[in-house]
Order: structure tokens, then sequence, then C-alpha cells
């Protein structure tokens, strides 16, 4: 071994099942499976036959037989017939293990396949304890499975299989998903320091031993003292022999020390299978070398099978009923998302929340750009950074882990609340998340002994790989971990994000339906105001010219009559101009914003000519600052300044002088036009009426004005994505501020 | 019967119709005005005109009649080769863009607006007179 490249990975390489030993309670022969040449054979064969092994490779096997004071009782058959025949029957496992004398001691033989040899092992039928099958494993297994826990059915187990084979410690060893072991029940004598609870590296068994134990059920290791016997064969086909089923195999060294150093000195073992993977394992240790014979082992053997599907059937069973439980929680929270709309409210009930679904101790919901948050949670900004990583690294709908601070370093700062996190994805582009928090969980693991196997300085000085000598408990303190999630919370989950999800998309295809209607809604609305206008005025402009035409062609109506006449034309003049203002908001709603340069000092100036000859102000003072030029659309625009200048002008005739200032100032993102002046002013309570249509102000009445100018501004103004807000104080004036977007 | 039509106005409306009867007494010159109130009946009194050779002074169209609209009776008179060169004015209270190009293109003369009120329609029917009936030279 090289002195550099001693680690324990070394014991994941050893070639442990081509070994070329066996343990020495028993021999070996291999003989070709056609020819029945013998192509392998044990070296202690010389203390059957008093003769050496090697003189027998190549030889048939009924030479060998013949040396071999060999009885095989009533069968009467030579052993090369007994495998040829059973070779025609329910293939080899069926006549295992075949019951024979070897001088005069009852032996058992146990014929297995290796390749294109059939391999005979000779063991003694003889034990230390010798067990009525079928009685005792009769009643074991009805003890065992009498129990409905599962914890207790596996002490039960352990107890049973210690009262059956009679070791000195039986531990049921369950197995991480790490592949770090823990023992999970425990059957001892008295005076044995108890292990129960205490935990093995993963590195203790070896992958390939684990390999080993999903095919071989059980395991004798029957002195770990004993000296291992060679497998020797012809030089020529130097290939080593596959000892995968065999039932002598000898021991890694490694392993061996690794009993040894426990003061194990002989060890058998059960495996344990659920769903086809090594679930763990029953160890059982002896103090004292200790065999059991092949009939024990395979009562054990059917005891682990047994108790194996049972552990299939409980887990199951105890996962089904955390389910149903988790489940009611679920349900309830569906009912309240098939009653309710907002999601939000649904899953945040008084009685119930999403938090109760499991067994988090603080949840959140990130939907429409608000978190809501329920019992202990990191706050809304690390809330986010969990979210921003989540919406990178999920690959799946659902994601969880036990150990999220060693994933995502930032949460170590709130490890002691979120140490395991469970994600469920509502919609990865808008960042919406279910996320379940549970606490750190600072977890002392007691391990049987350092679990970094130190490497020993043998009395050489080279490094050698040992397995550790020492087994005291050694505690080991794990940081940064949560409890786990199980599958009944995961199944509880991804139920959940089904129906939230299908919330989400029923409220989505309502908005789109109700979006369509609005659509349908407004368009007609538009046409109804166009046409209604349009029509309105026709006959509107007859009953004034009416009115006009009888003025005219009757000179004899006394003056209260013309008066009258006066005010039809007045009152329809005025129904005209409300008219065409509605016409002209309902066509912005039409227009499509055809945006082009504006030069503005040009529109204003224009503007301030228009508005002064329509207005004839008497005292007016109209300052015009700096116009930097926007973007927009300059019929639109040319509106808005019209309005709002119109406004300035109206509003303050009756100050003396009045003053109107327009400035412009260009910043970095937009440009803000002020339009102020020293008028009546806008009441502050009326602030959020000024827009809409046809609301005009008390003191405003003596002013002409239909209240649909600053209806359109707002309109105009929306369409341009753009602002508009203004200051006032009543009697003092009003300032309106227009915010455009540079381009 | 003797036609001495000076201005064949086709108007759907009642009420401009009957103020347009008495703006048109209050013009300087006298001037005969017919009125019709649909496109088809006013296209059956124009190809009668045509037979009878006999051409008004000037043709004015309102723009949104029933049926037959203004421009489409426009069309159809110019497609009578007997009033290609007519004078015809669409008169309509619409200033639409979309409304003077249309006219415009399918051969009106001219486009104008409705004045709004009693005089400015007199002001308005003056200007028409002096220009198309004095000023205004076509070919027959």
């Amino acid at each position: 071994m090289n002195a550099y490249n001693v680690n324990l990975t070394n014991c994941d390489i050893e070639p442990i099942h081509i070994l070329g030993q066996i343990q020495s309670h028993g021999f070996l022969v291999a003989v070709n499976s056609e020819t029945h040449i013998i192509t392998y054979i044990s070296e202690n064969i010389h203390v059957y036959i008093r003769d050496e092994g090697k003189n027998y490779l190549g030889k048939s096997l009924s030479e060998l037989e013949e040396k071999l004071n060999l009885d095989t009782l009533e069968s009467e058959l030579t052993i090369s017939q007994l495998i040829t025949v059973r070779n025609y029957a329910n293939g080899l496992e069926a006549i295992n293990p075949f019951l024979l004398k070897l001088n005069s001691q009852p032996y058992f033989m146990i014929v297995t396949s290796s390749g294109d040899n059939k391999i005979l092992e000779f063991e003694p039928a003889a034990a230390d304890v010798n067990i009525d099958v079928q009685q005792t494993i009769g009643r074991s297994i009805s003890e065992i499975l009498s129990v409905k826990k599962l914890d207790a059915m596996l002490q039960k187990a352990a107890t049973e299989i210690k009262r059956i084979i009679g070791y000195g410690r039986i531990m049921v060893y369950k197995f991480g998903e790490d592949g770090h072991g823990e023992v999970v029940a425990e059957a001892k004598e008295d005076f044995l320091a108890p292990f129960m609870g205490l935990h093995y590296p993963a590195s203790d068994i070896p992958k390939q031993a684990r390999e080993l134990y999903k095919i071989n059920l059980t395991r004798i290791i029957a002195d770990v003292n004993s000296i291992n016997s060679a497998i020797i064969t012809d030089k020529l086909k130097n290939i080593p022999l596959d000892l995968t089923h065999s039932c002598l195999r000898a021991v890694s060294p490694i392993h061996i020390q690794y009993l040894k150093n426990m003061g194990v000195e002989s060890s058998f073992s059960i495996s344990l299978l659920a769903h086809g993977e090594l679930w763990g394992l029953i160890a059982c240790h002896n103090y004292s070398p200790k065999f059991i014979n092949y009939k024990a082992r395979d009562a054990a053997k059917l005891l682990g099978q047994i108790l194996s599907s049972a552990l299939e059937y409980r887990q199951g069973e105890e996962d089904s009923e955390k389910f149903t439980y988790l489940n009611q929680g679920v349900n309830q929270l569906i009912e309240h998302l098939e009653k309710e709309t907002n999601i939000n409210e649904a899953l945040f009930r008084d009685n119930i929340s999403i938090k109760d679904i499991n067994s988090a101790t603080g949840a959140v919901l990130v939907f429409e750009n608000k978190i809501t948050r329920i019992g202990d949670t990191p706050n809304e900004e690390q809330i986010e950074e969990i979210v921003e990583w989540l919406k990178i690294n999920m690959s799946d709908s659902v994601y969880y882990t036990h150990r999220f601070p060693q994933i995502f370093s930032a949460s170590k700062i709130y490890s002691q609340i979120g140490s395991g996190i469970l994600a469920c994805m509502l919609s990865r582009e808008l960042g919406e998340f279910i996320i379940w928090f549970k606490p750190e969980q600072i977890q002392t693991l007691t391990w049987a002994g350092n679990p970094e196997k130190p490497v020993e300085q043998s009395e050489n000085g080279l490094l050698t790989l040992s397995p550790r000598k020492s087994f005291d408990g050694w505690t080991d303190i794990v940081k940064n971990t949560s409890e786990k999630w199980n599958r009944a919370e995961i199944a509880a989950v991804v139920n959940l994000r089904e129906h939230v999800i299908y919330v989400i998309t029923r409220k989505a295809n309502e908005i789109r339906l109700l979006n369509e209607k609005l659509k349908h809604a407004y368009e007609e609305l538009d046409t109804f105001s166009f046409t209604v206008s349009h029509d309105l005025r026709t006959p509107l402009s007859s009953i004034k010219t009416y009115s006009e035409l009888l003025i005219t062609n009757n000179k004899s109506l006394d003056d209260n009559a013309r008066k009258v006449l006066d005010r039809i034309k007045v009152c329809a003049d005025r129904m005209d101009l409300l008219i065409k203002e509605i016409l002209k908001y309902s066509m912005i709603g039409k227009a499509d914003v055809q945006t082009a340069p504006i030069d503005m000092t040009h529109l204003i100036n224009e503007i301030k000519e228009d508005v002064i000859v329509g207005l004839q102000p008497k005292d007016l003072e109209f300052h015009i600052g700096d116009t930097p030029d926007i973007q927009g659309d300059p019929v639109m625009i040319n509106q808005v300044f019209t309005n709002l200048i119109n406004n300035a002008v109206k509003y303050s005739a009756k100050s003396t002088p009045s003053v109107v200032n327009i400035n412009g100032v260009k910043l970095d993102k937009e440009t803000i036009y002020t339009i102020s002046d020293n008028g009546v002013g806008i009441d502050d309570r009326y602030y959020k009426l000024v827009f809409e249509l046809f609301k005009r102000m008390d003191n405003v009445k003596d002013f002409e004005g239909t209240g649909v100018g600053l209806a359109i501004v707002k309109r105009i103004i929306e369409k341009h994505h753009a602002r508009v807000w203004f200051e006032s104080k009543l009697g003092m004036g009003t300032t309106f501020y227009l915010s455009f977007v540079n381009s | 019967m003797v036609n001495n039509t000076d201005l064949f106005f086709v108007e759907d409306d009642i009420d401009f119709a009957f103020i347009m009867e008495n703006a048109v007494q209050e013009l300087k010159n006298e001037v005969s005005i017919q009125i019709v109130q649909n496109g088809r009946e006013s296209l059956d009194i124009l190809t009668q005109m045509a037979i009878e050779n006999f051409k008004p002074k000037l043709i004015l169209l309102d723009l949104n009649l029933p049926g037959l609209s203004g421009i489409d009776l426009l069309k159809e008179i110019r497609d009578l080769p007997y009033f290609r060169y007519m004078p015809i004015v669409l008169f309509s209270t619409s200033a639409n863009p979309k409304d003077i190009k249309a006219a415009l293109e399918f051969g009106a003369n001219a486009y104008v607006t409705k004045p709004s009120g009693y005089l400015n329609l007199v002001i308005c029917l003056q200007s028409i007179y002096d220009f198309w009936f004095v000023q205004h030279s076509t070919l027959d």
C-alpha cells in the first residue's frame, strides 16, 4: 500500500468478493458446470482428505469424492449425480441445503453458481443452537407483526431474533440518506453497554458491501480469529473465483479488524430491504466465536424478509396517516380557495393558514407583489433574496431542503428560523412562491467513535489503513440543519399548489373576460357618444337658427319676447359648446398618439395669441420663461396647453393685474412645465374631482366653462404616459405641473 | 312645367330646409330654390332636367342623407354627362377632413361647412351667390 495513498475510500475499492479466501469452518470445491472437472478448491480440504487440494485441480469431481468419507444418506447418489439431477429440478436454490455425512458428522452441502462454475460448499450441520425452524419462526412472526408502531415492531424483531439465535447483542441498524447508520432497536445481554441511538459513519459499511447485502440476505462471520483458507486454482486459469453467492466467503481484513476493535468475535447480519433498497441491517454480535447452521440462517433470512415487507407496509401506513392528517388542512384551505377569490385571504384565515399543513414554524406567500408572512419567517428583504435565488435555482415546481444555509450561504443569518425551506412555485416569471420555514435544529449526533477513521502508523513505520479502535461515544454537533421534510408534507404541498394554480388561472380567465366586456363597453360608449353628439348638434343648430329667424323676420316683437329668444340662442350655443367638447373628449379616446418633436416656443406663443384674442383680458401680465422642446402628439399637446393657458387667463381675469407664468425645466429623465396664475384657485377638497368630466367648482360659476377641459388634459396626458398635477390656494392662484418623459 | 330653379338643394332635415327657404329670401338678389329631401328623388328630377335641357345655377348637397349619401349622389350626378361640369357644392355640418377629401375627390367643386345661426347662414348664402352665381365661370 502506498504510504501517501491511504484513505478510507480504499475501503470502497477493496474487491472483497474475489478475495479467493473462505472462512475455515467449512470447505469449498468448484467444478465446471458441464464437465464436473474441479476448477477451484480450498486449501483446507486436506483436513478432510489428508492430501493436498492442488492434486485434484483439473481432475473430475468423482475422484475427489472417492477420497472423502461421504454418505449421501437416503439418496444413494454420488455428489456428481446429485448436482446433475438437481440441475433439472427447480434450480439450485431448491436443493439447498443438502444434508449428508462427512466422516460420520452431519454436514450441509450448499450449491451455488458462479459463472461457468458450480460452487459446492460444505459446512457443519450441527450448530451452537438448534432451532425448530417452523415452530419458532411462526411464533416470532406473529409476535413481531402484532405491533402497530414501526419503532416498536423493530424492537420486537430484535428481541425475537435474540431469542432464536442467542447472540450477545442484536441491533437494528437503519441507514440514513447519506449512508450513515443509526441504531434504532437493540436487544442485548444486560452486562453489555447499550448502543441504542448511536450513529455509525457511512464508511463503516462500504458501498460494495451494501450491494452484497442486497444479494446475500444473511451473512455469518463465525470466528474473527480463525485463519482463512485460500482458494487455489490451476495456474493457467488464474482468474479469481467470484464468491458473490458463497456463504463461506471470507471477510475483508479491514472488517475483521473493525469487529476485533469492537471486541466482537462473531457476527451475523440480516439485510432489511424496502422498495428494493437496503433500508438497514439486523446486526448480531457475539463476544465469543459462534456458528449457526444454514437452516437457522435461512430461518433468520425469512424473518428478515417478512420484516422487510412489513417495513414497507408500515412505513407506507404511517406516511399515509400523517398524509391524511395534513391533507385535512390542505382540504380546508382548498375549500377556502374555492369560495374566496382573494388568494391571500383564502390562505391566511384565523383558524387555519398555510402554516398548518406541515410541521413548518413559519410560512410566507409572495403573490401579486405582496409578501404575507405568518409565524417565524425571515424579514421581507431576506424573503426577496430567497425569491431571487429560487427563481434561478428551482428546477421543479417544488423544492425542499433541510440544510438551506449550507446551500444558500446568505441564509446563514437567519438559520435559526429557516434552516429548512420548502418552496412551491406559483410563477417563476412573476417571482410568486409559497415558502415554508423550519427552524434550525442543532443536532447532536452521538457517533460510535470518531467517524473520521484514523490512519494508523504500524510498527514498520508505514501508514496502514485501519478501522478505528475507539467506539466510545463521540459527540458531533451539526449546525445549519432542520428536521427533514417528509414525503407526506411534500405531497400535501404538491396538492395545495395544484389548487392554488387552478384558482389563479380561473381568476385570470375571469379578469380576461371582464376585460373583454369592458373593452367592448368602452368601444360602444365611444361610438355612442360620438354619434349622439353629432346627431344632437343638428336639431340644436335648428333651435338656435329658428330663434334668430324669428327675431330677424318679426320686427314687431316686444322686448321681452326678444329677450326670451336671445336666451334660447344662448342656451343653444352653450349646449353646442358642451357637445363639441364631449366630441373632442371622445375623439381623444379613439385617436392614436402620433409622437413627434414639438417646438414649444412656437406652440406656446401661438396659444397665447389665440387665448388673448378669445378672452380679451383687460389687464394681463403673461410671462414665458424657458420652453424646452418635448416629444408628443402635436395636436393633442396643443389641446393640453390651450386648455391650461386658457384656464389660467380665464380664472385670473378678476385679479389686477392678472399674472400668468409659463416655464419649462428639462431634467435628466423628464421635462416639467409649470403654468401658474394668480386667479381664484381650487379648493383642496375637490382635488380629486378637478380632472373629472363635467365637474366644475362652485367658485367658478361666474366663469364660462364646460367642465371638460381638464378631463381632456388628463386623458391626453395619460395617453402620453406623462403626469399632471397641481398646487393651489383659494383666492391666491393655481399652478399646474406637467411632466413629460424625455425620449 | 317650366323650370326656373336657380339653386337645387338636397337636404333631408326639414328644419334646415325651412330655414334655407327663409334665408334665401334675405338675399339681395332674387333666387329661386328647389329643395328635395332624398337622393333618389333628386336624381329623378335631375335626369328629367337633363332631358328638358335645363340646368340650375348651382347644386347644393347635404352630406348625411338617408339612403344615398351626399357623396353617392355626387358620383351619380357626375355620371350624368349633362351635369359633368355643373357646379356642385357640398354643404354639411361636418368639418371632418375625411368627408372634405372624399367630396373633392369625387368631383365636388367646393365644400362649405354649414354655419351656425340664421344670420351667419344668410351671410354664407350671400357669399355663395356672389361667387357661384356672379363670379364663377363654367363649361356647358
